[in-house]
């Protein structure tokens, strides 16, 4: 049985519609991030799960039970919040004591799950502390334990990382992963940031103008991008719009684009002439064939080295670990057709 | 360079603080002067106690005593209780919030004197109240409702006057506290009243002491509604004051003026400590 399932999910305030035709199922204990930019729907979708919000149509299940109609205070669900929203009165214990409370957990079981929790989110020194006492990381794990003290089948974070620094967030990243696998938690985690998408989730929504692009494991999303959106969104891509001149055996087809001719590998044939590709900067290989492009900035970032190169007028990206090529060289790269990606066309 | 500071410090609060200190100083000093036989205005002026013992053991006094408090503590209670639940439902913008947000305070701007003219317009033997009851055939004959004997109109008076200042606090108080804090209450299974149980009222318990504090001094002291609509049968510590300066007893109108201050003093220190202590919150 799918842990959440979201049905024909739309959600409109007023003439505007903020979420339009959402439909997602969720394994059990799988972790699945909502990813777009701002304004996408992506924490509306969240606040329609949690109960905050009641959907304008549609409908959705959790562990089969229908919970679209259900207040927040009644689900079996716990959400972490962007702004941690510890309880400033209440020390770092009675935070975390706060949900198993509300629900009567016994005495002795709260206990418990308090003493787990705090050893886990190593909070044990922190108990007696109030909210205002504790470091940004500190309060991201009260907050954290606060949920999880609920025991909840479904786990919710709202960009839980974003006022983190960079450091801590990879820290607390690879935590909530940990603590969600330890737990069997089924997750749903909202984000803008991609590489922390990427690096967390089981499966990845990406979301547009309150509309699901694409729904995938984070390594097809990648590498196979089906949209524009997406291609573009996730991570960096060289997006160009082109007509098919030619194929060379069953599943290779010649594309003339701005830039010049790029062969595409694919298993179905496009439906039209006309299409857009896309390929990743890191595909291209600099070498003594190909398209030829004049360098017209170049940055060094030191596992790799980032070119913005020019050919007839049109600027695109590439990566490569080692380049000699200097501002103003001329540079020829090719692109393997099975690292070229045909977009959707009707998308 | 520190005495240059200090005396800095003190220039600029002496036009203001000083001022206060010098009106309220003197008022306390004439007050518990008098009380105890000094400054007497027709008499010798001379050290006593007979003004206070004589005055503890009046049962007038002690009734005033109970009456005040119990007038205070109430209005205090109830304007509190109307206040929190206004200043909830006021917390995020709707339409016409704002305007139910004045209406709501328009009671700051009716004196109260005023006010209780008209209330006693409303709740007389031929008033609308009255007429009203009688017109939907609940009353079958007028009933005499001004001047009730436990002072409900008393009550009512000063709760309506007062709760308009409990929501201004309040209503502050109320806003300060972020959604995400309420919806994390929420989340974690706090129905209504335990999201005002165990976060909006620890939260705003500063708002609230001061509500309470303030409008219990104002109405342990009342005077005009007590006058206007009180029961006959009870006089206020300021109605017990005024009756003996109006007598020429200046001394017992001290010693009552003095025991006034002291209430307020005292009560509000209780009100503010029983308030923190119920409302806190606190999980233990």
């Amino acid at each position: 049985m799918v842990a959440i399932k979201i049905e024909r999910l739309t959600k409109k305030f007023g003439d505007f519609t903020a979420l339009s035709d959402v439909s997602l199922d969720v394994q059990p204990e799988e972790f699945v991030t909502l990813l777009g930019p701002s304004g996408c729907g992506k924490t509306t979708l969240l606040k329609l799960i949690s109960g905050f919000l009641e959907p304008s149509e549609g409908r959705i299940q959790m562990g089969g039970t229908d919970v679209t109609h259900i207040p927040p205070e009644k689900r079996d669900t716990a959400l972490c919040f962007q702004s941690y929203a510890l309880f400033p009165h209440l020390t770092v214990r009675e935070n975390l004591e706060f949900g198993p409370r509300q629900k009567k957990v016994p005495v002795s079981e709260r206990k418990a799950r308090i003493d787990d929790v705090s050893e886990k989110l190593d909070l044990t020194a922190q108990l007696e502390k109030l909210p205002n006492q504790l470091s940004g990381g500190q309060q991201q794990r009260v907050s954290l334990g606060r949920a999880l003290a609920m025991r909840p089948s479904v786990i919710l974070f709202d960009e839980p990382l974003s006022n983190l620094d960079a450091k801590l967030r990879d820290q607390v990243r690879i935590e909530i992963r940990r603590i969600q696998k330890e737990y069997g938690l089924t997750a749903i985690y909202v984000t803008h940031d991609q590489a922390e998408a990427l690096a967390m989730s089981d499966r990845i929504v990406v979301l547009n103008d309150g509309r699901v692009e694409q729904v995938d494991s984070p390594e097809l999303l990648y590498h196979a991008p089906k949209t524009k959106f997406v291609a573009d969104f996730i991570g960096d891509a060289n997006i160009f719009p082109g007509t098919i001149v030619g194929q060379k055996g069953d599943n290779i087809f010649q594309v003339e684009t701005t830039i010049g001719t790029i062969e595409v590998e694919t298993p179905t044939a496009p439906a039209s002439k006309n299409v857009n590709l896309c390929w990743r900067p890191e595909s291209a290989v600099i070498g003594n064939i190909g398209i030829t492009a004049k360098v017209v900035h170049r940055a060094f970032q030191g596992h790799f080295t980032d070119l913005m190169v020019e050919t007839n007028g049109t600027i695109f990206r590439v990566q490569a670990k080692r380049v000699e090529a200097q501002e103003g060289d001329d540079i020829q790269l090719s692109v393997s057709p099975n690292e070229v990606i045909l977009l959707d066309q009707n998308a | 360079m520190k005495l240059r500071r200090g005396l800095l410090i003190i220039g600029l609060l002496t036009p203001g603080l000083g001022l206060i200190l010098a009106l309220i100083g003197t008022v306390v000093y004439i007050a518990v002067s008098q009380s105890f036989g000094y400054y007497s205005l027709n008499g010798t002026s001379e050290f006593s106690t007979e003004f206070w013992s004589k005055m503890a053991g009046r049962k007038a006094f002690k009734r005033s005593i109970q009456y005040s408090i119990y007038i205070g503590v109430f209005s205090a209670i109830f304007s509190v209780a109307l206040a929190y639940p206004l200043a909830i439902w006021l917390r995020k913008p709707f339409a016409g919030s704002n305007f139910i947000g004045a209406v709501l305070k328009a009671p700051l701007l009716v004196h109260g004197l005023v006010a209780a003219f008209l209330f006693i317009n409303v709740i007389s033997y031929h008033g609308i109240l009255n007429q009203f009851m009688q017109w939907l055939g609940i009353w079958s004959e007028p009933r005499r409702l001004q001047n009730d004997p436990n002072a409900y109109g008393v009550l009512i008076l000063q709760t309506w006057k007062n709760m308009p200042f409990a929501l201004l606090l309040l209503t502050g108080a109320v806003q300060s506290i972020s959604d995400d804090v309420l919806d994390a209450a929420r989340d974690l299974g706090a129905g209504t009243w335990d999201r005002f149980r165990r976060i909006i009222a620890p939260l705003t318990v500063s708002g609230m002491q001061a509500a309470m504090v303030i409008i219990f001094i104002g109405a342990v002291a009342d005077f005009s509604f007590q006058v206007i609509a009180g029961p006959t049968n009870k006089q206020s510590l300021s109605q017990l004051m005024v009756s003996f300066k109006g007598r020429g007893d200046w001394h017992s109108a001290a010693v009552v003026g003095v025991s006034l201050m002291m209430i307020a003093l005292v009560g509000s220190a209780i009100l503010a400590v029983v308030a923190r202590m119920v409302m806190r919150g606190r999980i233990k």
